[in-house]
């Protein structure tokens, strides 16, 4: 049986280098990870690669989407929630990484993020 | 490959048979309904000489054998093929072990579609109608009725289901399809009507499509022969069947069901795909489409199966069914047409128990049968 990989943390900027509404993306180890900040304060940290086909999906919109309605109608939420694919247009849900409304959804590859003494850290 | 000849009646003992596209021929045309109309309506018939014995389309567009009707269909005391239901019961029915026929009367469908103005068409819709029940369906318990509805005014439309829907021998609805796509919300009191009286929409090709403005037009331009056009008519169920998911009618009207009769099935997956993946991305847009397409379809959507499509391995034919499923698919022979398919001989390479479902079950869970 495989060692457990040990969990490394990574100091990646100052939280306010990191606006609301927008990925900046970082490169630790190797690895293209996109960092926003959700309206709530919290922190995502979000590996650069769409589960679908590879796209760099952090450069995707951040924003919310029509929720399922009754016909002819039209709902808007989950405002700065939701992160969209640039290329295929998948929605992510930024709180679970789970594609939104799909019997069999993708997930993105989310890490760990928080601040500490002003510093955004995650985990790897 | 050539078929080992079996007698018709010997194939179908152990299969139960319900055939879903059965066409009606009323001998005089117009001049057979008139005493289902007012006299008004009767004179202005007659003045204007109307016959709607034929679809008047273009030479191009006629069989090249010179009929669509088979001459071995032709009753002995004359007429027409399928014009005598007395024969029709004894040479589909009884010589292939058929056990319900549902008829749908393309003269009116036509009339309905394009060949009447309105108001002619809601007046001959309800002759044709009431000619039927009064004269075909008393004939015999096992022929049903998909009563036709004038679909150029919606709102008669649905007062013809409201006003003849509850018979006992009506097992569907034929809507003459408009070059309006079925999901738009035109034809909703029809469909709203429809499902009141548990009654399915059935919709096939009524002659003039892709012949006269108002009906639905084969794509990307005009189609020089029979042969051209007849490959063509499919596309029309696939737009069709686009524009219920994605407009949002079958969330809307979530009991009734729809079926397509003769616009062949093997489109069917390759367009599922398509659609479930656009879906995928572009759900946002249409947000009342809540569950993938392929779940709408599967659950209110069938076809028929005629006309069978034959690839030289016929193995082919039962790979892409199964890949399919074996729930949408229901029986018809398109009798008295020539590209008809009788039950003896057809797909005869599946298992016994998704035949069964494909001759029988999938039509009875679908149609109001009593």
């Amino acid at each position: 049986m495989a060692a457990a990989q040990e969990q490394k943390q990574f100091a990646v900027g100052r939280a306010d280098e990191f606006p609301v509404g927008k990925f900046r993306i970082v490169e630790v180890e190797g690895r293209e990870i996109g960092i926003t900040q959700l309206a709530t304060g919290e922190f995502r940290a979000v590996r650069n690669r769409c589960p679908h086909k590879g796209a760099p999906v952090c450069k995707g919109i951040i924003g919310g989407t029509w929720l399922p309605c009754g016909v002819g109608e039209m709902v808007y939420g989950s405002e700065g929630q939701v992160l969209v694919c640039p290329w295929h247009g998948y929605e992510y849900d930024l709180n679970t990484g789970v594609e939104l409304y799909q019997k069999d959804p993708n997930k993105l590859l989310m890490y760990p993020a928080k601040v500490q003494e002003g510093n955004v850290i995650i985990t790897l | 490959m050539d078929l080992p000849e079996k007698p018709h009646a010997r194939q179908s003992n152990t299969l139960k048979v319900l055939d879903c596209d059965v066409h009606p021929y009323v001998k005089d045309g117009v001049k057979s309904v008139f005493p289902y109309m007012p006299n008004a309506w009767k004179q202005r018939f007659i003045r204007k000489n109307a016959q709607v014995g034929s679809h008047a389309r273009p030479l191009k567009y006629e069989h090249p054998n010179g009929s669509v009707n088979r001459l071995d269909a032709r009753p002995p005391c004359g007429g027409i093929s399928g014009s005598d239901p007395h024969f029709l019961v004894q040479d589909l029915l009884v010589k292939n072990g058929i056990e319900g026929a549902v008829l749908n009367c393309l003269q009116t469908g036509a009339l309905c579609s394009a060949l009447a103005g309105t108001d002619e068409s809601v007046v001959l819709c309800s002759a044709f109608n009431d000619f039927l029940i009064d004269q075909w369906l008393p004939v015999d318990k096992r022929l049903k009725l998909a009563m036709s509805v004038p679909s150029q005014d919606p709102q008669a439309a649905a007062a013809e289901i409201r006003r003849i829907g509850k018979h006992g021998q009506i097992v569907a609805v034929s809507l003459p399809l408009l070059n309006i796509l079925m999901g738009n919300r035109y034809y909703w009191p029809i469909y709203e009507a429809a499902q009141e009286a548990q009654l399915p929409i059935l919709v096939h090709v009524t002659g003039p499509d892709s012949v006269y403005h108002g009906v639905p037009m084969s794509a990307g331009g005009i189609p020089d022969s029979y042969v051209e056009r007849y490959v063509t008519l499919n596309q029309a169920g696939e737009s069709s069947v686009n524009s219920l998911v994605f407009s949002g009618t079958l969330e809307k009207f979530p009991r009734l069901k729809f079926i397509f009769v003769e616009y062949g099935f093997l489109w069917l997956l390759p367009l599922l795909w398509r659609m479930d993946r656009t879906w995928r991305q572009l759900r946002h847009e249409v947000p009342w489409v809540k569950k993938s397409p392929v779940e709408y379809v599967h659950d209110q959507i069938r076809f028929s199966t005629q006309p069978i499509d034959e690839p030289s391995n016929p193995k082919d034919l039962d790979t892409l069914i199964e890949l399919m499923g074996f729930d949408q698919l229901c029986f018809s022979t398109d009798y008295p047409h020539w590209d008809n398919d009788m039950p003896g001989q057809s797909l005869r390479g599946l298992p016994a128990a998704q035949r069964e479902k494909i001759f029988w079950d999938n039509a009875l869970n679908l149609f109001r049968m009593r």
